[in-house]
């Protein structure tokens, strides 16, 4: 039980933290509040600097080439990337590399030389294609997408919703039914080409997060050869389990960052601010205000190191990943939300990441499993268990 | 030829500091502190050194409390091969570090010492040279461009330009701003830099007097500045700027 970084640990902490307010901060004051990337000089740059850093590719398991951390301190290190304003969504512009798909890595050897080493060299961006118009957060039973069976491949009919990126993407991972008498185990999980006839972006559809936008696709007598299966048919829910449990764990994390950041902001500010003579900060109202800040921070953080610590040691921690993940995005809002109240009209203005992080921040309650979903999972541990 | 560079543990440039209640200093507890910018200069300075061929070793010196080997651990991070700390709890004056410095050297025999031309927190600007002059030494300050040869080239920025001097080894360099852009220390090294060695000294086992020279009297913050004034018109501006500010 140390909850103190080691010594390597907090090195690499203060260099992230650094190279965060040295090098994004001040880019991120030239672009436009809504950005979502650099400009591809800048990003080339700086993704040379986290090379020699030897961080890129942080989310990358080792045996892939990723660097050798424990997921402890790239939860650590993932709080302090998301410290700056596109920091939730978007840490540090993409500088330390992307991960690709938890999937991906469950793929067979033909498919890792088709879809997972071109992703990892950034050369082919996928999207994940598992929501449909019908739900998301019940896809077992949502899923109305079919996938018959037609010459040695599959032929998929249906739709999916709230895809990011699917426009701009290579190929992506698609969910369908294939048993349709069993729930769970009828669903198998596709690798599609963008280039596949019969599937198309149908539209684009906008949401609060303004930096960015999904798509709905259709998928329409699109056939895919055998080879696309990834994992077994009627296993699509089997794949890659641990590593979308263990993906709630830095999904936390950026909320913990956004939240550190947003209230450090209000703390210098209500030092500043003076309204009737006096300093917000010597109001007890906005005392307690800061006082609330910094619980709902260090719950979600211990919570948080909780989980990761657990699936550093091997021990079961679904429920922990639940927790954190609930917890983080939950009291994440608070915080943007108290922040942005001790600014007055200023926190509402694009002059400050405030507003930013308070859409998306909303979203977090949503994406990667609802509030709701994560407390039935919680539930289900505690009604499930026996004595302790 | 070795390389020894100097790391002073400062507060963290990113850190808005506060004068203790008292006013005999600044207030340093649960403060964050880090490497004087001026050395990460230095070290980076040394580091490019070893990488071209030009120095076999670097060492980190730090002398101060325990804390201190934090900083070296942050200078082997970024590259250099082992530490020496000289461990005092007393407040030591920019005399008293060159005099140990001066004994390190003696010790170690490096051809060439790199030193910030001054620390963050004091901002003194003595060390390097009362350390060239304690060991008669050439000195190249504030410099902006090193090249080694037979001896050292050293660019510095003076008032006005750049001026070019060409020093006998050994000697001793202090840094300016723009030397070089000190990189990010890399997570290979970070952990290879928990096995390399710091040596640990006092000043006793040195022979070295560091008892303060000088003494501060107080701490103040700097004033607030007052309000300024909005004029009405230039005759107006010229007016107060004759006859209340003096100053044409």
């Amino acid at each position: 039980m140390d909850f103190e970084p080691s010594s390597e640990q907090q090195m690499l902490i203060d260099m992230v933290r650094r190279f965060v307010r040295t090098e994004i901060i001040p880019l991120e004051a030239k672009l436009d509040p809504d950005a979502s990337e650099l400009a591809p000089e800048d990003y080339a740059r700086l993704v040379q600097k986290t090379k020699a850093m030897g961080l890129y590719g942080i989310d990358i398991p080792v045996e892939f080439g990723g660097p050798d951390i424990d997921i402890v301190t790239r939860t650590l290190l993932a709080i302090e990337m998301s410290q700056h304003r596109a920091g939730l969504y978007v840490p540090c512009y993409g500088a330390f590399g992307g991960a690709g798909l938890a999937q991906i890595f469950e793929a067979n050897d033909d498919q890792k030389e088709r879809y997972l080493y071109p992703t990892l060299r950034g050369e082919k961006k996928p999207f994940f294609g598992l929501t449909e118009p019908s739900g998301g957060s019940d896809p077992a039973r949502a899923i109305k997408t079919r996938a018959e069976r037609k010459e040695q491949g599959w032929v998929l009919n249906g739709s999916k919703i709230f895809i990011s990126g699917a426009d701009r993407a290579q190929y992506g991972i698609v969910f369908a039914r294939t048993d349709a008498a069993k729930g769970r185990g009828g669903i198998t999980c596709f690798i599609v080409d963008s280039d596949t006839p019969g599937f198309h972006v149908r539209r684009v559809v906008h949401t609060l997060r303004s930096s960015s936008y999904a798509t709905e696709l259709e998928f329409k007598d699109c056939w895919v050869s055998d080879a696309q299966v990834l994992g077994t048919v009627n296993g699509g829910f089997a794949v890659a389990n641990d590593r979308l449990t263990r993906q709630r764990i830095p999904y936390a994390a950026a909320c913990i960052g956004v939240a550190i950041a947003a209230h450090e902001m209000a703390v210098e500010w209500s030092k500043l601010r003076e309204t009737f003579g006096t300093r917000l900060s010597d109001r007890q109202a906005i005392q307690w205000m800061l006082v609330d800040n910094e619980i709902d921070i260090r719950t979600a953080r211990y919570f948080t190191l909780e989980a990761a610590e657990r699936a550093r040691r091997g021990i079961p921690f679904r429920t922990e990943a639940a927790l954190c993940k609930l917890i983080a995005s939950e009291s994440g809002g608070r915080v943007v939300d108290r922040s942005m109240q001790i600014h007055g009209g200023m926190g509402m203005t694009k002059d400050l990441p405030l507003e930013r992080w308070y859409r998306e921040m909303r979203i977090r309650r949503i994406g990667e499993g609802p509030s709701e979903v994560q407390r039935m999972l919680v539930a289900r541990e505690i009604l499930g268990a026996s004595v302790r | 030829m070795k390389v020894l560079v100097a790391v002073k543990r400062v507060i963290d440039y990113n850190v808005k500091i506060r004068v203790k209640a008292d006013k005999t200093g600044v207030e340093t507890a649960n403060v964050k502190m880090s490497m004087n910018p001026f050395d990460e200069i230095a070290v980076e300075e040394a580091i490019r050194m070893k990488e071209k061929g030009k120095a076999t070793e670097v060492i980190a010196f730090s002398a101060g409390p325990a804390q201190c080997q934090e900083t070296i651990r942050t200078a082997l991070a970024m590259g250099a091969d082992r530490g020496v700390h000289v461990l005092s709890d007393a407040e030591l004056q920019p005399l008293a570090v060159a005099k140990l410095m001066k004994a390190v050297v003696d010790k170690e025999q490096p051809g060439l010492v790199i030193v910030g031309k001054q620390a963050i927190d004091d901002d003194s600007n003595q060390t390097g040279q009362m350390l060239a002059a304690l060991l008669g030494w050439s000195q190249g300050t504030f410099a902006n461009k090193l090249e080694i040869g037979e001896g050292v080239a050293v660019k510095r920025e003076v008032d006005g330009g750049l001026e070019n001097v060409m020093l006998k080894l050994p000697a001793v360099i202090t840094t300016d701003l723009r030397l070089n852009e000190p990189r990010y220390a890399s997570l290979p090294n970070i952990m290879k830099a928990k096995k390399k060695p710091i040596e640990q000294l006092t000043s006793e086992a040195l022979g070295v007097d560091v008892a303060p020279r000088l003494k501060t009297l107080k701490v103040e913050e700097p004033p607030t500045r007052k309000a300024g004034i909005k004029v009405k018109t230039v005759a107006e501006l010229v007016e107060k700027l004759k006859n209340e500010a003096g100053v044409i």
